[in-house]
């Protein structure tokens, strides 16, 4: 059944290599709660692409449906998906994993500076990492590649609710919608900023 | 800038109209009431002038039936005598101002600039700065982004924006943008003096405030 995966024979190492990143995130808002008592991140979660969903994703961009397109054409078979509370958390957070050994930066592209004209807000990077695990080109360590998307809790709702209206088929007045969306995230853009003001006003004074 | 001049004595009103169109301004003549009323509710003005004595219908009569249209653009009556009844008269009916004749041409063009100086402060809802606007209207703020303000940030964004280059101290900003809280700190013009700079700074602003706590704010291209 193993060779039945769209990902082959590198399925099962798949979670393994994604670990080596995951952990050193992980280990990174440990070691900030430690010495700040804050963390660095609220939520923090990371997936192998489904199956289902990678196979959707190569026919949707024309390529076949192997491991080859899997794994280096595209370049979400692994996902890290980081949520913080303050905007400042997304970019000390893309920091740390931009000088991260064994990390190689593919793109990166901040869409919190250069919104997309719906309002999207986030921030993206695609890594190439560097793991001890043979890949599909037979390096050893092998080159896999991960895609991590940062963002503030109030523009993952925004992502979450934009992300409902876009696939529902039919929603009446949806003109209408996708103007009050935009609005609403820049609404939303705007309590990012007042509350990261607050807290740097804070700490100032902490200091 | 467009003037309507209601004025019934022609060779006046000729001179009037030389003496705006060589200033720049540009003039529309009506000689009686009735034409001046039709002329002002058909175009639009940014200041209109009217004589009270006019044949068909009077200046008074005319500037109440034009505010009674809803039409807000400054009006600047012209009397022939100093009777203190045409002058109440006048501005009752909605007159912003009054000129008594014989009058300086200096005199009539200090007040259109100045009538037409306060009606584009009062009207506005984007103002611009650099590559930075605000629409007051909608509380948005536009550079390469655009956000949105809270109301008392956009009031003082406006301020900051009617004032470029401008040193305004937080007494100043505190009386402008918060007139009915009596009690309101010096505090808060500091809080919200930061919202704005880093609301500035997310939409990529070409501007930026400078200024310390308590003391005097500015807005300035950098």
């Amino acid at each position: 059944m193993k060779t039945d995966s769209i990902y082959g024979a590198y399925n099962e190492v798949l979670p393994q290599v994604m670990r080596t990143l995951t952990d050193k995130v992980i280990q990174f808002n440990w070691e900030r709660v430690q010495s700040t008592g804050h963390p660095i991140y609220e939520h923090f979660n990371y997936r192998v692409k489904s199956e289902d969903s990678m196979r959707e994703k190569c026919t949707r961009r024309g390529l076949p449906q192997t491991p080859e397109s899997a794994l280096l054409e595209l370049k979400d078979s692994i996902g890290l998906r980081i949520i913080t509370n303050f905007v400042d958390d997304i970019y000390k957070t893309a920091a740390f994993i931009r000088d991260l050994p064994n990390v190689t930066v593919i793109t990166e592209k901040d869409y919190i500076k250069n919104v997309k004209p719906n309002g999207y807000r986030s921030y993206h990077m695609i890594l190439q990492l560097e793991a001890p695990y043979e890949d599909i080109m037979g390096n050893n360590p092998g080159k896999w590649y991960a895609e991590v998307q940062l963002r503030t809790i109030a523009m993952d709702s925004w992502a979450a609710l934009e992300h409902e209206m876009k696939y529902k088929k039919s929603i009446a007045n949806s003109r209408m919608i996708e103007s009050e969306l935009k609005r609403v995230a820049d609404e939303l853009a705007s309590c990012d900023v007042s509350m990261q003001t607050i807290r740097d006003l804070i700490r100032e004074d902490e200091n | 800038m467009r003037i309507l001049l209601a004025e019934d004595e022609k060779e006046l009103s000729r001179a009037l109209c030389a003496v705006l169109q060589h200033q720049g301004y540009e003039t529309d003549a009506a000689y009686n009431g009735e034409a001046a009323l039709e002329l002002a509710l058909s175009r639009s003005y940014d200041c209109m002038v009217f004589d009270i004595m006019m044949p068909k219908l009077d200046g008074v009569t005319a500037v109440r039936r034009i505010r009674d249209s809803g039409i807000v653009t400054p009006v600047i009556m012209l009397t022939a005598k100093a009777e203190v009844d045409d002058r109440v008269e006048g501005l009752d009916a909605g007159a912003d101002d009054y000129l008594t004749k014989p009058f300086a041409m200096k005199e009539l063009l200090a007040r259109l600039r100045s009538m037409t100086r306060r009606s584009k402060a009062f009207t506005p809802t984007r103002l611009s700065l650099g590559s930075v606007t605000l629409n007051t209207e909608e509380q948005e703020l536009i550079g390469s982004n655009s956000i949105r303000l809270a109301k008392k940030e956009t009031k003082l964004m406006e301020t900051l924006l009617l004032n470029p280059g401008r040193a305004l101290s937080t007494r100043d900003l505190l009386t402008r943008v918060w007139p009915d809280e009596p009690d309101a700190e010096d505090g808060l013009v500091w809080i919200y003096i930061s919202y704005l700079r880093q609301k500035l700074a997310a939409i990529g602003a070409d501007v930026e405030i400078v200024g310390e706590k308590g003391q005097s704010f500015t807005l300035l291209k950098k």
